[in-house]
């Protein structure tokens, strides 16, 4: 009786107290996938139909839940180390009329071959091979480092395509300067010329593709139905952040920054700058954030609206629910499968969860059907 | 007058006092190995808070002398405790390895003690500042290591502890064995 109280009790005040707790019960869970060899990127090309990136190099397609045991061929050669490989594939606006997606993936440097660079290429996808190739961008200058290249890809409504471009780790102060891809957003147009109406085509000191910069490792790029991008970014320990971006903007890596050093040391003591901008929220400790899609299906119509991000750390997705520019909800989701790489929405709104490793995972997350 | 033991029987004079002075001397050479880790931990710690703090300033971010000294002092705390590895036991081993190497190259070679030491401390750091790297992804995590003066600097500062160590105690100390 006396611990019947104590759970009524603690039921009660765990309602009141606000937290958001998922109820897996209303959840079905199948695995679309498995012996993936670090997947990175999901999209949909039909409604049953999607692409996998691993980041060991191979593009593959899974077709009504059965993964093509045969990758795609004429992927390029990737560069596969550290955090560097095949990363993000992305349709083109008009694929369904043209078959064209895009790929970004780390590869050695041409004239330098212990250097390497972030590429991003267009190609045409006929049957099961890319064909008519086009790199549209290289990150300049190439660097020594495997690590930190953002590499996530989203096409604003205007046709143009946004790249996220790392800070290499150790390059983290040239997030700060326009005269490098370190540290941030980059706005192309899709045969890889550059918008006239960029933010930094009249500075002479800048690279006209410039879109936002003070950037670190960006690994989540959202373009809202408003048009309003989100990207969320590894901070170091602590830190991570998620950014409402706009043009022209400094993000303020490593000037300001909530987190620390992995060497326990201050990367600066300060966490604002006038000029410099806040982040909509940040994670202290991180979660590693890595991927984030804005929900629109109709399978969780509570969802509508609400950012999903995958985490690294300890694995599991985080629902925000956003009014205005405030995060007014977090609800932690989906802790059972590990580090989770990447989230992505079905066309029916099953959410698709990424798990990480060599042998990575698709996993279905479906609305439970009532009983009959 | 010294009262010793050795395996429960009773030792000679000389005996006792050979061992009081390698006690002593232990003791002294224990001293300076931790004095020289401060040294090395120091000056590699303050010189990542000094790098960070020059590039704040050099974008002109506001870095006045309270923030260069609190900044020290959380550096030296927090690179010391909150890392993904402390400062101070990464260069304890690397010290450590190096003197023991050093003393066996002592034994046959005719460099001088301060000198051969420094060299022992420089190769510390710079194995420090070398390997890691290639066990972390060509990762420099030490930041102020990320640039070719700033190695040479760390490697200076292994010296510089080195050549403390190698001087302490000094030749001719009364606690030194002749």
């Amino acid at each position: 009786m006396i611990l019947n109280n104590v759970r009524i009790i603690c039921a009660a005040l765990l309602f009141s107290s606000g937290f958001a707790a998922s109820n897996d019960d209303s959840f079905e869970i199948a695995t679309l996938a498995d012996g993936l060899d670090y997947p990175w990127a999901v999209t949909f090309i039909s409604d049953n139909e999607m692409l996998v990136t691993e980041l060991s190099g191979n593009l593959r397609r899974v077709s009504n839940g059965i993964l093509n045991p045969t990758p795609i061929a004429g992927v390029p050669e990737v560069l596969f180390a550290g955090q560097g490989g095949l990363s993000e594939v992305t349709l083109d606006p008009s694929f369904a009329d043209n078959g064209l997606l895009y790929l970004s993936f780390s590869a050695p440097a041409v004239d330098q071959p212990k250097l390497n660079q972030l590429n991003v290429i267009q190609a045409r996808l006929e049957g099961n091979r890319l064909v008519d190739h086009k790199t549209i961008f290289k990150s300049d200058p190439p660097r020594k480092t495997a690590a930190h290249y953002g590499a996530r890809l989203a096409f604003l409504d205007d046709g143009t395509l946004l790249i996220t471009s790392g800070d290499g780790f150790n390059y983290r102060e040239q997030a700060q300067a326009l005269d490098n891809h370190f540290g941030k957003i980059l706005r192309l147009n899709t045969d890889g010329s550059i918008p006239q109406d960029n933010p930094f085509t009249k500075n002479p000191d800048a690279l006209p593709e410039i879109w936002s910069y003070g950037h670190r490792n960006l690994q989540g790029l959202v373009v809202a139905d408003d048009g309003t991008v989100y990207e969320h970014e590894h901070g170091p320990q602590g830190g991570d952040e998620l950014n409402r971006v706009l043009p022209g903007k400094n993000y303020g890596w490593p000037a300001i920054t909530y987190g620390v050093d992995y060497s326990g040391a201050m990367i600066s003591p300060f966490t604002e700058q006038p000029g410099m901008e806040q982040p909509i929220k940040y994670w202290d400790p991180s979660i590693a954030p890595s991927g984030m899609i804005m929900y629109r299906g109709d399978m969780f119509p509570q969802w509508q609206g609400n950012l999903l991000i995958s985490a690294l750390v300890p694995g599991d997705v985080r629902r925000l629910e956003i009014q205005g520019n405030k995060i007014i909800m977090e609800e932690t989701l989906f802790t059972q499968f590990g580090r989770l790489r990447n989230v992505v929405a079905a066309p029916d709104g099953s959410l698709i969860l990424v798990t990480d490793g060599e042998d990575g995972k698709l996993i279905r997350v479906s609305a439970k059907k009532s009983a009959p | 007058m010294y009262l010793c033991l050795e395996k429960g029987r009773k030792t000679s004079d000389d005996q006792c006092l050979i061992h009081a002075q390698w006690h002593q001397l232990m003791i002294k050479q224990i001293q300076s190995f931790l004095i020289s880790l401060l040294i090395a931990t120091f000056l590699v710690v303050t010189h990542t808070t000094a790098t960070n703090l020059i590039w704040l300033q050099s974008i002109g971010m506001p870095v006045d002398m309270g923030i260069v000294v609190s900044a020290m002092a959380t550096d030296l705390v927090g690179m010391n405790s909150r890392g993904a590895f402390p400062a101070i036991g990464l260069i304890f081993v690397g010290l450590l390895i190096a003197f023991i190497t050093a003393r066996m190259i002592a034994i046959w070679s005719s460099i001088k003690k301060p000198t051969l030491y420094a060299m022992a401390g420089g190769a510390a750091l710079l194995a420090i500042v070398a390997l890691m790297p290639l066990a972390f992804y060509n990762l420099d995590l030490i930041a102020g290591a990320r640039t070719l003066g700033g190695k040479v600097y760390l490697v200076l500062a292994g010296a510089l502890a080195g050549y403390y160590f190698g001087s302490h105690p000094k030749q001719g100390d009364s606690n030194d064995i002749k």
